[in-house]
Order: structure tokens, then sequence, then C-alpha cells
């Protein structure tokens, strides 16, 4: 078992690109779940909102990249107001069905044959980064660095781009957390009856904090679409807001810090575990006492099961997180 | 095993006793999982990455569409740049698994010369196609050729409707069964219960241990296999959120637990089970039976029937005996019906025990109406969640109303939308009820707040 590999993957991972994406959905997601007490399950959709936005430009439009991100932000809008004006008057949970079921829907079409002439199908759209590529100051072909921190030229770039949107993000919240409009999205989490009867419009704060969690998940779903230089709807399914919000719930939330490293945290783990029990079935299926345990096409799913379960254990045994405080958090639902 | 933990919990250490809480609930559905691990192990073995390619014959034969294999055709893949990677031709299930070395980019492409005589590829159906690293989300990444006739032709519009009134009806009826459980899971304890798709997926794997791997008949295979879906909702309660409730803790946080679960559960079955699906084994093979402009096989026809005397059966149950009326008293105001002397914990687990067994019913019927696969419970939950909603989060009969209602509408939408977005229509009802009457059919207004 390589060891010192395992090591260097999982330090690696704590500052990759996809601590990054995730680091940018869960900072969105904590200001719609940790500040506002909005359960959105739907941050897939704002992710894929971005994505699109900016593969549909060059495809399809024939206009330059950057009017992905206006793209990306009109449908940010339109989603927001879809799934808000339904729910947001009505209970948490309402809001967690629909924003899943909408999620699900904006998959569906995505990824449909029908629409394939706008979104590319299950295929997905490629080839649209060349002019974030053009930007780049660093030389696409070489390798930056030293392990366990070498990147090539062009991920170096998107990295770069992708935590520094993540600490232009987190300060952004942090601020904004502290100015008056912060106090009223957190007095709404703690008590909305309260902050109706001081006059606030509690249903416009709401609709405000959900479109901007949702812009900020955009930028994610950005990253995440340069980065691999290509769309593909599948990235964009449930699963994927649940493992953001295990990451957010991991660092804490309704706490920024929490928001950033908590997704750190959530891919230096996965990559552990991930490279340990792939050293471990490389040659041959792991075994306890004569029972099949672990083989190498089962490594995925085990890991997967860890995060379910590390979900299941932190919502009950330290729902507050790593950093997060337990008066902070809107968890009553009825 | 470990049942000394749960016996001793006590409210001055609390933390403690709730990591035993789960980690009993891990340690049992692990048990559960080595149990039926033995016969199955071997299934889980698909080559490390591969690409697999199936080539299908769609006909379309009085609206019904259906597909056959094309068996005998050649399919290369290479690289990008043009280098051979593998090829294949297609067995009899009309598929070829070609091994690929990577996930990487590929060009798949299909032999037209090799394909039988009459069968042509559906018009705008590409001979080659492009796979790019990204589309392996699993070790295997299928790619499917369609040939023959695309589009429903050949029957008129109202023979069509009819087809999807009665494919409607039978989708509505599995919905139904499979949602009541959760609707009154919601009512009588407030808990959103994601995990209930995985409910229904367990009904049908175990269907399929029982039936293909065991060789047990479906027919004495299945109540064991509802009366097990039963247990299991028994034990989610007992083993999860029965301790989360007596801790107070919340109810958002109930619901996050339960995605916990959900994702939990739902690896497990692709650990055991592996991603592809599978048929069950009696039943399996049948042909349709026309009634007029109408063709339905026999086990169709003998589930829809089932299902709809077990949805009466339960109605009746809740409308007319003793625990129905507390079930539905509990459903309405849990607080005064304890305080009337009704037992709650013991209506709640009845409730779970029902739930969980009509889920597992549901899944079986879903098996023999699909195929069994580790997903065929999440594809149901957003069906589900659409249909008690329109009924009536939380309301007994809205769930059998809405989910057979939402069956119908996803079956009828066929009819207008392609295939693959037949589901979309039905999330946006449920989007539309919430604007216009949130409390849905049967609900009660004070629910919402």
């Amino acid at each position: 078992m390589d060891i010192i590999k395992i090591i260097e993957n999982t330090i690696a991972a704590f500052f990759g690109i996809d601590a990054a994406y995730f680091a940018l959905a869960a900072i969105g997601l904590n200001i719609q779940f940790g500040y506002t007490g909005l359960l959105n399950f739907g941050q897939s959709a704002f992710m894929a909102c971005g994505a699109y936005g900016l593969g549909m430009t060059s495809q399809y439009f024939g206009v330059g990249m950057w009017w992905g991100i206006l793209i990306g932000l009109a449908l940010v809008v339109i989603l927001g107001l879809l799934v808000g004006i339904p729910t947001l008057r009505l209970r948490a949970d309402y809001l967690a069905i629909v924003t899943i079921a909408t999620a699900e829907i904006v998959r569906l079409v995505v990824r449909s044959v029908r629409f394939k002439q706008y979104f590319g199908g299950s295929d997905g759209i490629n080839s649209f980064s060349a002019s974030f590529r053009n930007l780049s100051p660093f030389d696409p072909g070489a390798q930056y660095g030293i392990r366990p921190f070498q990147y090539s030229g062009y991920s170096l770039w998107t990295m770069i781009v992708g935590w520094s949107l993540v600490i232009i993000f987190s300060s952004l919240v942090y601020m904004l957390m502290k100015s008056p409009w912060g106090r009223v999205v957190k007095a709404i989490r703690e008590d909305e009856d309260a902050v109706r009867s001081l006059g606030k419009n509690v249903y416009s704060y709401k609709m405000q904090s959900l479109i901007i969690g949702g812009v900020v998940g955009m930028f994610s779903g950005m990253i995440f679409a340069l980065d691999r230089g290509s769309v593909q709807p599948d990235n964009y399914s449930r699963d994927v807001t649940f493992y953001v919000l295990t990451a957010l719930v991991l660092g804490g939330v309704a706490k920024v810090r929490g928001s950033v490293i908590g997704p750190m945290m959530f891919w230096g783990l996965y990559v552990f575990s991930d490279n340990f029990l792939r050293e471990l079935t490389k040659d041959k299926p792991f075994n306890l006492f004569g029972i099949g345990i672990i083989q190498k096409s089962q490594v995925g799913p085990v890991n997967y099961m860890l995060i379910g379960l590390g979900l299941m254990l932190l919502m009950t045994i330290r729902p507050q997180g790593v950093f997060g405080s337990k008066e902070e958090m809107a968890l009553d639902g009825r | 095993m470990q049942a000394k933990f749960g016996d001793e919990v006590t409210d001055t250490n609390n933390s403690k006793s709730r990591v035993f809480a789960v980690g009993r609930a891990f340690a049992v559905l692990l048990a559960a999982m080595f149990m039926f691990s033995a016969p199955g192990n071997a299934q889980a073995a698909d080559s490390d990455n591969s690409i697999i390619v199936s080539v299908q014959n769609q006909t379309n034969n009085n609206g019904v569409s259906e597909k056959k294999p094309v068996v005998g055709v050649k399919i290369s893949v290479t690289d990008p740049a043009g280098i051979a990677v593998g090829e294949g031709v297609t067995d009899s299930v009309g598929s070829v698994t070609i091994p690929v070395p990577a996930k990487d980019d590929y060009v798949v492409t299909l032999d037209v010369a090799s394909l039988p005589s009459g069968v042509t590829l559906i018009e705008g159906t590409k001979t080659v196609v492009n796979i790019v690293k990204d589309a392996f989300t699993t070790n295997a990444k299928r790619v499917t050729f369609f040939a023959g006739t695309s589009g429903e032709s050949g029957a008129s519009l109202m023979d069509r409707i009819a087809q999807r009134l009665v494919d409607g009806v039978r989708l509505g009826l599995i919905i139904a069964i499979c949602s009541v459980g959760l609707s009154l899971i919601f009512g009588t304890t407030g808990l959103t219960n994601f995990a209930h798709g995985e409910m229904v997926t367990f009904g049908g794997l175990i269907a399929f241990w029982f039936n293909v791997l065991l060789g047990i008949p479906l027919l004495i295979a299945a109540p064991i296999v509802i009366a097990l879906g039963g247990v299991l909702g028994l034990a989610m309660n007992g083993v999860i959120f029965a301790k989360l409730r007596k801790r107070g803790i919340g109810l958002i946080s109930q619901l996050v637990v339960s995605v916990g679960l959900s994702i939990m559960l739902r690896n497990m079955y692709l650990y055991q089970f592996g991603g592809r699906t599978r048929p069950l084994d009696d039943f399996s093979l049948q042909v349709a039976k026309h009634f007029g402009p109408v063709s339905i096989t026999m086990r169709d026809l003998s589930t829809t029937i089932i299902s709809f005397i077990v949805l009466m059966g339960v109605a009746g149950y809740l409308q007319r005996s003793r625990t129905g009326k507390a079930i539905r008293a509990v459903s309405d105001n849990p607080s005064l019906a304890s305080s009337t002397g009704i037992d709650t914990q013991k209506i709640i687990r009845i409730v779970w025990f029902a739930g969980g067994a009509l889920a597992a019913m549901g899944g079986v019927f879903r098996g023999l109406d699909e195929q069994v696969g580790f997903e065929m419970g999440s594809g149901l939950i957003f069906l589900m969640f659409a249909g008690i909603t329109l009924g009536g989060l939380g309301s007994a009969y809205g769930a059998l109303v809405g989910g057979f209602l939402v069956g119908l509408l996803v079956e009828l939408a066929s009819l207008v939308v392609p295939a693959e977005l037949k589901n979309a229509p039905a999330l946006l009802i449920l989007i539309i009820v919430l604007v216009v009457r949130p409390q849905g059919i049967l609900g009660r207004k004070q629910r919402v707040g």
C-alpha cells in the first residue's frame, strides 16, 4: 500500500479545485440555509445555470464566453422566482420538495434528446472555454509547483480563479451578514412573525436571499465547468446538492469559515477514503474472516455510503459541525 | 448483536447514546447487507472501465413502443486520434461490452453495413458517437443506437389515449401504494422522509434476491418481502427516528438525517446489486393481450387489480377500524389524540410498519412493471412527493388520490411531451398546486402555516 501517495493526494484535495467549487456552492447554500433558514435542495440547479449559461454562449448563441455570466444570472433569477414564488410563504419542507423537484426538471430538460440542440443532451457541451484559457498567464503544457501541489498550467489558472472567487464571496457574505440586511435575514430564520411585525417584507427578503445564494452557486457551476472544460448534465444531480450540504454541515452552518473549511475537509476525507480503499483493493478484493468485504468496483458506492452515514451522524451528534454554534441553527419545522 | 446498547438509553448520557443509536442502525444495516451478500457477491464484478453499447430496434405496436435487440452489429471504439481501442459484435440482447483502459475520450462507431437487412437506424441517429471523459459517471458508459421507425404511428389518437389511460392507472396505483406510508408518516410525526424511495427499492431488490438468486416463486416470496418491508420501516423508526424524536431533535434535522439515510441505503444497494437493472424471473416474459384498442399483459392487469384492492382495503381500514381511526386522529392532531388516551408512539410504529410494507409491495410491482435496480425507488420519490402534495400533505386519503392522479398525468403527458420528459409535467403540477392550493385537494388549510 502506497501510504505516501494517499497522504499526498489527501493533502492536495484540501486545496484542490473540487474543494473550491464546493466551497462556492456551500457559501451560496449557507446564505439560504444557514442564515435565512431556507432549505434549498436544488443548489445543483443553480450550479447548472452557471455551467450551461457558460456552455451555451459559444456553442449556440455564438457570443463571447463572458456573456455566459449574464445568461447565467438571468437563468438564476428565473429559477429563483420559479421556486420561490410558490414556496417561500409556506413551511420549510415545501421549499425542500419544490427545489429538489425543480432541480430534477432542470436535469431532465438539459439531458433530453428533444433539447439537444441547445443543451447537448447527455453528452453535454464541450469546447467553450477558449477565451478563459487564453487569459491564463501560465503555460498550459507545463507543470507548476512541487508535489503534492503540482498542477498543469490550466489547472493552476482555474484554481487561482476559483479560490479567488471563494475569498471574494466569503468576504462579501461576511460583510453582508454584518449589515442591516444580514441582521434582518438572520432574524427571519429565528422568528419570521416577529420580523413581520416590525414591518419588514419577509417574503422579499427570503427571495433576495434565495437568489443571492443562487448566484454564488452559479459561480460554483462555472468554475466546475471551466475546470473540466465540459458541461455534463449528470454532474448536476440532486446528490451534488446533498454532498454540498454535508460539506456545509461538517464545517458549520451559519458560519463563513464553516462554509469554506467544511468543503475542504469534506474533499480531504473523501479523497483519503477513496484512495485508501482503492489501494486496499488494488490487487485483490479485500476479505475479512473469509467474507468478501469490498472489491475494486465497490469502492465508489462505499465512499458514498460513508458520506450518507457521515451526514446522519453529524446531524444527530454534532449538528453545528466544526465551527458552528448550536444557537444559530434553524432546525424547527412545524 | 448490540442489543444491549439501546435498552440502557438514559437522558444523562445524551450524546453517547445518540452515537449508539445511529451506530446501532449502521450495525443492523451492515448485518442485513452481508446477510444478503453471500450469494450475490459475484454480481458486482463488472470490469473496471468499459463502454456498453446496445443496439435496439424500436417498433410501435398499436401505440406501445417495444424494443427488440439487434444482433450481430459490429461496433468499434477508437480514441479521438482514430487508433483502435477495441471492437465487438452485439449479442443476443443487442448489447456488447467493450473494455477500455481508462475513463477518457473515445469515439464509438457503428458499422452500418453490419446491420441486418431491413433494419435501419432511426432518422437523425448518428453512427458515430463521441464520448468525453466526464461522460463516465460510473465505470461503464452506456451508448444506445436506435433502429426502426421513431414516433408513434399507426394508432389513432383515441387509441393512444386509451392505452395511456390504462398505463397511467397502473402507474398511479403503484405510486399511490408507495406514497400512503410517506404521507401518513408525515402526518403522524411531521417527518418528510426522503428515504422512503429506498424502502420501495428494498422491496424490489429483496424480491429479486428471493426470486432470481434463491429461485423461490414470486407468489410465495412476495408476502415475505412485504413483511420484511414492514420490518425495515419499523427499524427505521425504532433505531433512528423514534430516538431523534425522543431527544427533541428538530424536524428539519430529522429531514436531513433522512437524506443521509437515503444516500447511504442507495449506495448500499449499489454496492450489493451493482448498477445494472435486471428483470425478475417470474412473469417477466409475457405477451401483451389486446382488449379493443388497449394492450396489456396479464401480469400488469393482475398487479393493477391487486393494487386497487389493496388501496381500497387501506382506505376501508383507515375509515372503519379502530386503529385506522386512531391513525387519522394522530395524523390530524398528535397532541390532542394523545390527550384522548391514544398511544401515539404505538400508532406511529403501526404507520411505519404499514408504510414500509406498502412501499415494499409497490417495489415488487414496480419491479414487475419495469425492472429491478438500485435507483428504482429514488426515481419514484419525486412523483410520490408530487402525489402527496397534490392530495394534501399528511392526509391519508390525499396520498391515494394524489398519487393516482400523478401516475395518470405522467402517462398522459407522454402523449404530448417526449417520453424522457414525461415526469416533468407532474413536477410542474406540484409547483402549480403550491401556488393555487397549497393544502392540496384533501388537505386542511391550517397545516401549511
